[in-house]
């Protein structure tokens, strides 16, 4: 299967990708349903929008929603869009077609922009009332006209302060939504030219948006938001050192030789560091993959005055002289991630072919010659695309090397259980509640390994789940000595009280936890759950997916029997609650009353 | 430019367009007689023929157009060859 690589890495042509999604086969990939709403023509776009999703993994099944009927299919709960059962829906807004709105208003500049913020705010809030659909909205590119030149600005409700005004109130308004994004699709036009954007003889023939030759960037910035909405992120950034992370050669020009000072020649070094360093604690994880001695690469983490990176931002760092797509492999071995989810930065172009060679799922971008343009090229690229930010992330890097810490304490111990036990586990188990419910989603977006069904559930099915009360959706937060790992594992459940049975839709846990004692507690909480209320059944199901192979005998280790397997390989699983005999777990669960509450028990 | 090399340079463009390769360019042809040759499709086809042959039409000379005939006139005196 494609990732999101290509699509990330590869410059886009327009005419060749429209040639591209015209012939492109879309079978074996997992759909994904879009509805495309447009006061503009969006004809041009579609196909590369099915192009770049492909590439990205899914084959798209579009909605088309006539000319400028966003309102029209939106408020009308039979409305062609709510048959067709969205997953995502793009509003795609012109700045040309508000350009017309604004010039026949009679209002004053703020009351049109409080007018179309009150149209857009009730176009979201409708679809969220008749769907649990994403929403990808895009902002207004900034018009090129200004009637008083640069003093449009200090001009209010001048047009080109106007849309500068509504683009302000689409971010603000989006906040307040979990099931909303924001398309930017301002950032991408100004970095290409709005000089060039704009091709008034297409908006005038035919509605077109924007000249064709920038349509496969808008189509990327979609595309991207809606990957990263299910699940498809960058989580780790492996690093070269030598001219990548600093100038010179550590282990030829010493510590003191290296370039990476704040100012004079160091200073494009540092800025990238600098960049790096947000990311980390924005949740992405700094690995090195160095052709060095391990002592010389890292004495420079440990004692150069003016490094950004400190040894304690890096997550694995591994300095040897062996292939580093051998290395790249044992990072990712470590840290339980996918391929597709790693990207590799190396100033060398035969570093960089050869893990592309042999590592085709990790993504490998060009880097510039030039090191003061690394930190340009990659915010070209977007690669660090994300549609929630949670406690967890900033914390993720350092409870990573905590495992680390932890995995050294264990091979200390002789008795892997005399080590379990030392950990002091405790699992809270508790209902969805509202505060937690974007880590919870971003958890459903991102599990693929330790997922029994891979329902990629977003925020608003989460929170309808939340309030359903024939549904019992709880999550596990596990701490231990060494710390808190947060959020790590979901179960949804609904009990069928006339068959006499819990069914089992979604089972899922982050990897960080595995081979803790974590599920089989969870487990037996379910089941004594279940005797308390005499249902004599639990049952459950197994999809499976290109990813979790390592859970296809997970019910059959609990003792449930498979009582159906289908044509594609599903497996159904179902344990008579009596019969049940509890695993051993040094995992000590702390629940709370309501969390197994549900109105059908 | 000769005219045999502007037909064969224009048959690219609108066998990509289109995506017929069994298309022909002739004088006589009009927007009708192409299936698929929409408003959408004819940006398309513009863009494609402003960077073959690094030109620029006017929302008026695009909108003018009444066969292929006027449009390879038209591609001919904004290319400045004359046949």
């Amino acid at each position: 299967m494609l990732s999101l690589t290509k699509s990330m890495v590869t410059s886009l042509d327009y005419s060749e990708l429209a040639l591209a999604g015209r012939g492109a086969n879309l079978q074996c990939l997992p759909k994904l349903r879009l509805a495309l709403l447009s006061d503009a023509a969006t004809q041009l776009l579609v196909p590369l929008l099915r192009e770049l999703f492909r590439r990205g993994g899914f084959a798209l099944e579009l909605y088309e929603a006539p000319f400028a009927s966003i309102e029209l299919e939106v408020l009308n709960p039979g409305s062609g869009l709510y048959q067709f059962q969205p997953d995502i829906v793009v509003l795609l807004n012109s700045t040309q077609a508000l350009r017309v709105a604004y010039f026949q208003a009679r209002q004053t500049g703020s009351d049109f922009a409080s007018e179309v913020e009150a149209r857009m705010v009730s176009v979201w809030d409708a679809i969220h009332g008749n769907t649990a659909a994403l929403v990808i909205q895009a902002n207004y590119v900034m018009p090129y006209e200004r009637v008083f030149g640069n003093y449009d600005l200090k001009h209010a409700g001048s047009w080109y302060d106007t849309v500068g005004e509504i683009n302000r109130r689409i971010a603000l308004k989006a906040r307040e939504r979990a099931h909303v994004l924001v398309n930017d699709i301002d950032a991408v036009a100004s970095w290409l030219g709005r000089r060039v954007w704009f091709d008034e003889r297409f908006w005038d023939l035919a509605k077109s948006f924007c000249a064709t030759e920038f349509l496969p960037a808008v189509a990327q910035n979609i595309t991207r938001i809606s990957l990263a909405a299910r699940g498809r992120n960058v989580k780790c950034i492996v690093l070269d050192l030598d001219n990548t992370l600093w100038g010179g050669v550590v282990g030829d020009d010493g510590v003191e030789g290296i370039q990476i000072s704040a100012h004079g020649d160091g200073e494009a070094f540092h800025r990238f560091q600098s960049f790096l360093l947000a990311l980390k604690k924005r949740g992405i994880l700094l690995c090195v993959c160095s052709k060095n001695e391990h002592a010389a690469a890292i004495r420079p983490f440990e004692e150069h005055p003016e490094m950004v990176l400190r040894k304690d931002d890096i997550t694995i760092f591994v300095a040897n002289w062996e292939n580093k797509a051998e290395n790249i492999k044992r990072i990712r071995e470590s840290l339980e991630i996918g391929y597709d989810s790693m990207a590799f930065l190396d100033d060398n172009p035969f570093e960089r072919d050869s893990v592309r060679g042999i590592l085709p799922d990790v993504i490998v971008p060009e880097l510039p010659e030039d090191p003061a343009d690394y930190v340009k090229a990659l915010a070209e690229l977007n690669l660090f695309e994300t549609t929630s930010v949670s406690k967890e992330d900033s914390a993720r890097a350092d409870l990573y090397r905590a495992e680390f810490e932890r995995r050294s304490v264990a091979s200390s111990f002789s008795n892997f259980d005399e080590y379990l036990a030392s950990l002091d586990m405790r699992l809270d188990v508790a209902r969805f509640e509202s505060s937690r419910l974007s880590r919870i989603a971003q958890l459903l977006q991102r599990s693929n390994q330790f997922n029994l069904t891979t329902h990629r559930y977003n925020e608003g099915e989460c929170e309808a789940m939340m309030r359903d009360g024939q549904c019992i959706p709880l999550y596990a937060s596990l701490r231990d000595r060494f710390g808190d790992h947060g959020l790590i594992s979901i179960i949804v459940a609904r009990p069928r009280t006339a068959q006499n049975v819990l069914e089992i839709t979604d089972w899922l846990m982050s990897c960080r936890v595995l081979a803790r004692g974590v599920e089989e507690c969870l487990m037996n909480h379910i089941v004594r759950q279940c005797a308390a209320r005499d249902l004599e059944f639990i049952s459950g199901t197994y999809i499976p997916s290109a990813k979790n192979a390592m859970v296809k005998d997970f019910f059959a280790k609990f003792g449930f029997e498979r009582v159906e397997e289908t044509t594609e390989g599903s497996t159904h699983w179902r344990l008579r609650v009596a019969d049940y005999r509890e695993l051993k777990t040094y995992v000590h669960p702390q629940v709370t009353d309501q969390a197994f509450a549900a109105e059908a028990l | 430019m000769a005219n045999s090399d502007l037909t064969s340079r224009l048959t690219v463009i609108f066998r990509r367009v289109f995506d017929n390769e069994t298309l022909n360019v002739s004088r006589g042809i009009t927007a009708d007689d192409v299936e698929g040759w929409d408003s959408l499709t004819h940006i398309n086809l513009i863009v494609a023929i402003e960077r073959e042959f690094k030109i620029h039409f006017t929302t008026r000379e695009i909108a003018g157009l009444q066969n292929v005939g006027e449009l390879m006139d038209l591609v001919s005196r904004k290319a400045g060859v004359s046949d």
